[in-house]
This record gives structure tokens, sequence and C-alpha cells, in this order.
């Protein structure tokens, strides 16, 4: 594998923060980590994610730097999606392109930082507000407007609009996604027209998080007349008029979203002069539109297309952090008798069994070919909290056998253990639209059957997948799961406060220490502190084993080789869009549009 | 003539009545639902999804869902599309015209090359070119859809970058075209998918027709046209043709229906966003107003397309009208 040959062109540079998120050899693969005695030798096959990580490294070292002058402004970069945005108001697009899109067209008080600390506002760029200050207390934050921002219809933006965006999210009538993430905002009072003042409920780590991130500025002028329950079908809600560096030309529904430079911003003109998000009907028909070059970006690529743009003269493949990672969740209650524990994963050694079985390691290998991570608890490792040196339950079939004998689980006729006259028998239900997913199943499958384990895959459409997650009534799922970058964000997973459909707990997995631990380490401001209170939870849960960690992958887009990416947060590859470039010596015709309004 | 259709309207509205009810209770019954589908995330409470649920009316019993969206129905107004967030009308009538262009021109070129290529084949039955040609709409007509139009993109978008992999349209320059380069854009964006539709539907088109030409050319009528010193090429494109064009104006009755269905494996795979792609999403998407929607429109265009394949054989054949 040449993955330095995939990355040569890509300004070393500029994705410092990328590489700076890939963690060292050894903490990827520490020494600690499980390995099978007599099956697994330190070959160099078994270490391709660390080779991935080091060419990666290594590859770009020797690549002339580049950096965008001033006549490389311009230029049009065509994404192509799988999928449309939901809205383009941000306090209601909850799907992954409706924010991509939304993030380019509006601006929040203050930008996370690239290493996404949320712990009070270190590393936070201003943005919409020019600088705040916190009251003595720490109950409150008084932000500061720019007063050069202004929307994209010409008007100046004011305090008022951040009370009222404020006020928007919180209305139960507006019902907002994101309102059960600012219940620690009380309010928002304004001082005068570019000063408002935010008011907090309790002074946590996270409150300046809480507003910054979490609540984008949207134009009360433009939305103030709409009555909030009725802004889901308003034709307001899809003007897009925000603050931010690209202004929405039009959204062609079904079609594509077109977005052009506002050359007037605040904050500079973007470096591109127009961004256009491209509708395709499945991940097949995007990554076929970016090969031809249709389409300038693929965010995701899988494997077989990464090796397919080796020796590629006009495309390349671009690593980026995400917050991506696979497991399987392990239903730990009964779904036909709620609050009964589940007749197989009720008992932890069953599950502690069940991981030994599973060798993590070739499947992944299997898998991702050298294209993902190993996973060593609920954490991607582009979180501050993530420690990839946590011990983890090895891969061990003699133990995992004894395990289940011990536990009752004895060997029938069939090969399949039984206890009180169960079989041990489960499904494995897991999303037809995610091949990735979908080869784990199958892998998993084979590897408890030689456990004595008869497991079903239970192969589903996303609807089908989602509600049986929703009303937790499955066995086991392959979860594919995009973390919040917050520590509270675990909390979300993994407390009891998270059982329940309000929360994301889709194993039911309880225990009061984690939760104790969790809380801690949300409400504790040394980071220091922090990372040891979550260690500690994180240890428990691989004790407990609530479910099996299989991947994160790595994330790889594909780009056209005259496009300059600059800047890609894991949060959100997009974050830094605006600073993209394309070289005026490398333009093709879509580039050379400009400015020009659409006839 | 007027009571054969009046009956066949009054048969039509019954089905499309039934069939989208049964849709409706149907997609209703199925796991999932449009808010969770785009509100099942973390962070998101089910007060929300609930608040949300209560705003559309999905919170309601079934039969009041129902009665209402025949209610509104009747009136014009199809309800609200979750996945398109848009009036669920505006959606399907950005899809439709989109499809009929597609559909309807695969079908005109089908139809003409069906005809022209069971012509070529019946002036010497057995032949070279008959077994040529049979040889060929036999493999055409075995292939899966979503197959031959992968190979055409695969071959015409990817090897040989000659025509664009996707869309109605150039995404970005379109705009900026002059007419005639507008003009241009748009049939290099229809080549593809167009001559996909067509191969398959030519390849199903030609085999009848020949069938039919056949069963013709022992008729009395045409050893008589021979004997009196008509070629055999001119026999059949004169006389046997005439007579044997049944059978395809009942099969273009037929594919009337896909002309508003879509054709969905060509649609997805050429990325056509027209009513096959739409219903597609929809389902997916448990997009209820959607899927209802273009069900209806669908099994009015089976109705109709019955309908019109009964009127014009009926036209065609005075034999059919006296029955």
């Amino acid at each position: 594998m040449d993955v330095a040959s995939l990355t040569r062109d890509v300004d070393p540079r500029s994705l410092d923060h990328v590489w700076a998120h890939f963690p060292s050899l050894t903490a990827i693969f520490p020494d600690n980590m499980p390995r099978t005695p007599r099956r697994f030798s330190f070959s160099a096959t078994h270490w391709t994610p660390a080779f991935l990580a080091g060419v990666l490294l290594l590859g770009c070292s020797d690549v002339k730097q580049q950096a965008a002058g001033p006549a490389d402004v311009g230029g049009t970069i065509v994404v192509a999606t799988p999928g449309e945005p939901d809205y383009l108001l941000p306090p209601l697009a909850a799907q992954i392109v409706g924010r991509q899109v939304t993030d380019l067209l509006y601006d929040r008080l203050a930008e996370i930082g690239d290493n996404l600390s949320t712990v009070d506002d270190k590393g936070f760029k201003p943005q919409l507000a020019a600088r705040w200050e916190w009251a003595p207390d720490s109950l409150s934050i008084v932000f500061h407007l720019d007063p050069k921002a202004r929307w994209h219809d010409g008007q100046p933006v004011r305090a008022s609009d951040v009370r009222y965006s404020l006020n928007l999210v919180k209305d139960p009538a507006f019902g907002s996604p994101t309102a059960p993430l600012v219940t620690n905002i009380d309010s928002i009072s304004v001082r005068d027209s570019l000063t408002a003042v935010a008011h907090f409920k309790r002074h946590t780590p996270e409150q300046f998080y809480d507003l910054a991130y979490q609540v984008y500025i949207v134009p009360e002028h433009i939305l103030g007349n709409t009555p909030p329950a009725q802004l889901k079908t308003a034709e307001v809600a899809r003007r897009g008029i925000g603050s931010g560096r690209f202004r929405l030309v039009k959204w062609d529904a079904g079609k594509q979203v077109e977005l052009v430079a506002d050359t007037l911003n605040y904050r500079g003109r973007p470096k591109l002069d127009r961004v256009v998000f491209s509708k395709s009907p499945d991940f097949n028909s995007a990554v076929t539109r970016f090969l031809s070059g249709d389409a300038d970006v693929f965010e995701i690529l899988r494997p077989e297309n990464i090796e397919k743009l080796k020796g590629d003269t006009l495309r390349r493949a671009v690593p980026y952090p995400s917050l991506q990672y696979g497991y399987l969740a392990l239903n730990l209650i009964d779904a036909a008798h709620p609050g009964q524990p589940h007749r197989i994963f009720g008992d932890r050694a069953v599950r502690r069994a069940l991981t030994m079985a599973v060798d993590r390691r070739s499947m992944l290998q299997n898998v991702f070919g050298g294209y993902g991570f190993p996973l060593f608890g609920p954490f991607p490792h582009s979180l501050p909290v993530a420690d990839t040196t946590l011990p983890q339950l090895p891969y061990d079939t003699v133990k995992a056998r004894a395990l289940l004998d011990s536990a009752g689980w004895t060997v029938g006729a069939d090969g399949v253990r039984v206890k009180n006259g169960q079989r041990l028998e489960f499904t494995i239900t897991v999303p037809v639209s995610s091949a990735i997913r979908m080869k784990y199943s199958v892998l998993l499958q084979e590897a408890f059957k030689k456990v004595g384990a008869d497991v079903k895959l239970d192969q589903t459409d996303m609807a089908g997948y989602m509600a049986k997650n929703g009303d937790r009534s499955f066995d086991t799922t392959v979860e594919g799961y995009s973390t919040d970058p917050s520590v509270s964000g675990f909390k979300q997973s993994w407390s009891t406060a998270a059982l329940g459909k309000d929360g994301s707990n889709f194993t039911s997995y309880a225990n009061p220490t984690v939760d104790a631990l969790l809380d801690s380490a949300t409400f504790t401001f040394d980071p220091a502190r922090t990372r040891a209170y979550a260690r500690r939870a994180f240890e428990i849960i691989n004790e407990d084993a609530p479910g099996i960690w299989l991947y994160e992958p790595a994330t790889v887009a594909g780009i056209q080789k005259r496009i300059h990416p600059t800047h890609m947060r894991a949060d959100g590859w997009w974050s830094g869009l605006a600073d993209w470039w394309i070289p005026a010596s490398e333009r093709t015709a879509r580039d050379r549009i400009g400015l020009r309004p659409t006839p | 003539m007027r009571r054969f259709v009046a009956g066949r309207l009054a048969q039509a509205a019954i089905v499309v009545f039934l069939v989208t009810t049964v849709t409706f209770i149907l997609v209703h019954l199925a796991p999932g639902d449009p808010i969770a589908m785009g509100l099942d995330r973390p962070g998101v409470s089910e007060a929300v999804r609930q608040h949300w649920r209560e705003d559309f009316g999905l919170d309601r019993p079934l039969v009041e869902q129902y009665l209402r969206w025949l209610s509104n129905a009747a009136r014009g107004d199809l309800g609200w599309s979750f996945s398109f967030h848009q009036p669920v009308r505006d959606v399907i009538v950005d899809a439709l015209p989109r499809t009929l262009l597609l559909v309807g021109l695969a079908m005109m070129l089908s139809f003409a090359l069906g005809i022209v290529v069971a012509v070529l084949q019946t002036e010497r039955p057995g032949g070279r070119r008959d077994r040529w040609f049979g040889r060929i709409l036999l493999l055409l007509y075995s292939v899966p859809d979503f197959w031959l139009a992968l190979v055409v993109l695969l071959m015409f978008a990817y090897r040989l970058p000659l025509f664009p992999t996707s869309g109605i349209v150039d995404p970005l320059m379109h705009d900026y075209m002059s007419f005639s380069g507008r003009l241009l854009d748009r049939l290099r964006h229809l080549v593809l998918p167009v001559s996909t539709l067509t191969l398959l539907a030519t390849a199903a088109i030609s085999r009848h027709q020949r069938s039919a030409l056949l069963e013709v050319m022992p008729s009395d009528w045409m050893r008589t046209a021979i004997a009196k010193g008509v070629s055999q090429r001119q026999a059949v494109r004169r006389h046997a043709l005439r007579n044997a064009l049944l059978p395809s104006i009942t099969l273009a009755g037929l594919y009337l229906p896909a002309l508003a269905a879509g054709a969905l494996f060509v649609e997805k795979v050429f990325s056509w966003p027209g009513m096959g792609l739409l219903a597609a999403d929809a389902i997916a998407a448990r997009d209820y107003m959607l899927i209802t929607a273009s069900v209806l429109v669908t099994s009015v265009a089976v109705a109709i397309g019955a309908l019109l394949a009964d009127v014009a054989a009926a036209v065609a054949d005075p034999r059919i009208r006296v029955r």
C-alpha cells in the first residue's frame, strides 16, 4: 500500500491539525493491546493502520509547501452528497447535509478550536462575537458582537438576534432538536445593539460550549414575523439568510444546493467563489460522480475506492479525523419484558465471553484492509478524553468457551450451547445500506458460532433499523455512531439518565459508578482530571462489556487534485471550506464562472 | 364507445381508491416513521420527536389520519413531504416532467426501433440477420435493467468519458450556457439513460412485434399479395405490418404507466430525479404523504394507460369495437 502517493500533493502545513489528531504509533497500538499468542504475529499486515498513520506523517514531510496567493481566489467545488439537506435553518437541521450547508451559511458566537476542547472557552475563536467577558461568578458572559457583521441581505447582526436565536431554540412550540442541549442557558439579555449577555443556571465547564457551539445565530428580522410553530413548513426557513462566509444562491430540492462567496463578509471573503452540494441517490452514484470528474469532493471513500486512486493524476485521497466509530451493541434488557435483564446479555460473564470470541484485529483488517483503526472503548481517538492505553479483553476463544461453560451454557448435541432449556441463539440487526456493517455482521456471526452461539442476521432497511434501535427491540445491533465532541456526549450513550427513548443508551447499560464518574468528568474544570475520570469510566465500561468495540474508520475524502484543502476538523470536514483554494493555473471551466449571479 | 369509456373510468376510479387506501395503511404499518428518520439521533429527546409528530398529526389514530388525507387530497392538497420539506404537490410537479421526458423519449425510440428491427427480421425469417438480431435481442431482454445501466455508465461515462454520469443537466454550468449549449447539455445528459431504457424496451417490443408479424405472414392475403408480384420486403412493410400492429398498441398502453411511475433502477443509476427515484427515496425515508401520492399518480397512470390501450385497440381494429 502506497498511502504516501495518495497524499503527496497535500499541503502538509495546512493539515497539521489533522496529523495532530493521529496519535503516535505507540499510542495507537499500546503494548497492552491484546494479542493472540498463537495466531497473531507482529506482522506488517496486522499493523497496517499504524503503517497508514506513519506513512501519512512521513509522506507529507517532503512535500513542497504551497500557500494560496492573491491570484488564487476563485473557483468552484462540487461536493457529491448521498443525501439532501433537511432544513437550511440551523436549529432545525438535524441531518448531515443540512448541517454541512448551514455551517457555511450561518455563524455562531464563537468557533470551537481544532482540538475540540469543550471546557470553558479554551481554544474557542471569535466568530460573531469579537470578544467576550465572564462575570465574576461565571454565571453570565457578555458577548460583544463584531460591528462589521452583516446578514446576507445587508442588515447588521444585532444582539437582539442572539436573544431571538436562543429563545427560538428553547421554544417548545418550535421543537428544535437542539433544545435539550441548551437547558443550562437561562436567557440572553440585550445590553445594547452590539452587546448580548448570556445568563446560565449553573457554572459548568461546558456552559460556554453549550451556547457557542450549539446555538447558531439566525436573523430575527427574517424569521421573527413567522410564529415558531409554523417555521417547519414556512418558505422563510428555506431562504438560508445567515451571516456566514457563503450565501445561498438556490436550493433545488432533490438535486442541489448552490452557495456563493459572500465577498463583503466581516470575516473575509472565502477563497472559493462557489460551493455546490449535489445530491446523488446513493453512495455508489456519488463515488461514480467523483471518479468521473463530475464532482470534486466526496467525503467518505471506501477502502476499495481509495485503492483505485493510486496513480490517479487528477484525484487523491485525503484522510481527516472524525468522530465516528462502530461497535456491536448488546441489549442488556429483555425487549419483550422491559425491566427484565436479557436472557443472554443480562449476564456480564456471557458478554465478556462473547467479546473474547471476537478477533477484532483480523476483522478490522478484513473489512478495512488497513484503512481503519482499532477501537479501545466507546470513543474515537480524536477526542481529547480518548485513551488508547485502556486494558482490553483479549481475543481468546479458549477462555471464552470456559467462561460460557462456567456461566452454565453447555454445548448441546448440535454444537449450540444451552442453558435451562434455552439455546444460545440471538440476532444481529444490521442496516443493509451499510456495506461495512453488513460485512462485520457476517464475520461476527462466524466468530460467535465458534464458541457455540447460533446467530441469525436481521438485515433491515435504515428505517426499520432505527425503529428497532428506538424501542430497543433487538438482541444486538452493529452500531455506527458519531459522537458529540463534549464529555457530556458520553452521558447520552452510557449513563443511566440516557436509558429509554430520550437517550442513545442503546444497550440499556446502567452502572452507578460510571454515572458518577461521567458526572465528575463533565463538571470538572481541570482537563487532566476530566481525562482521569473519563478513563476510569471507560475502564469499567470495558470490563462490563455492554458492547464489543469494533472499528474506527479512517475517514478519507476523495478530492480533485486541483483543490487544496486547508482545514478539516474532526466534527466536520467542511469546517474550513471557505479557506480551501484552487490555484489560478489549474482551474477548469466551472472554476471560471466567477461570481456572476445565476441567470 | 362513450358508455365503454365511462364504464372503464368508473372501474379505474375504484382501483385508484383501493390502491391508495391499501398503500396508506401499509406504509403506516411499516416499522419507523418520518420523524424518527430525521430526528432519531443523539441529543434529540423523545419529547421533541413527539412534538413533531403532533405538529404533523402523526400521533392521531390511523383512521383519522386517513380521512384527513382523503379529504385534503380531494381538494388537491397531497400533504407535506417530510423528506423534501415541501408540499408533496410541488415535489411531484417537479419530478413528473423529468420522468415524462426520459421515459417518453425512450418509449418513442424503442417502439420505432423495435418495429423496424422486427420488420427487418421477418423479411427473411430464419435468415442470418434474423438469427443475429434474435440473439442480441434475447440478450438484452434477459439482462437486468440496473446491470445494463451500470455497464453503459461504466463504458461511456467512466472508461470513455463521453457523456455525463448523472443528473438531467450540468449542475453548475447549465445556467451559464447559451440556448444551444443548454439544449446540447440536456441532450448529452439524456443519451445514456434514454439509450439504456430504449435498448431494454426495444428487445421486448421487437420480440412481440416479430411474433405478430410471423403470425400474419401465412395469411391468404399475404400469399395473394406475393402472388401478384409484390416482393417479400414490400409485402411485410405494406401489408403485414399494418395488420400486426395490434400487440404493439396493447404493449404501448401497458408501458404508459412507466411514464408516470418512472424507471426506478435506471433513474437511480443515472441519478435522474424522476418519479421512480422519488418513490424509492420516499419509501426509504418513510415519507408517508409522498409515497401515497406517488402511488396515486402511478395508479392513475395505470388506469389511463389501460383505458387508452383499449380505446386505441378498438380504433385500430373494428372487430374489437363490434365486440
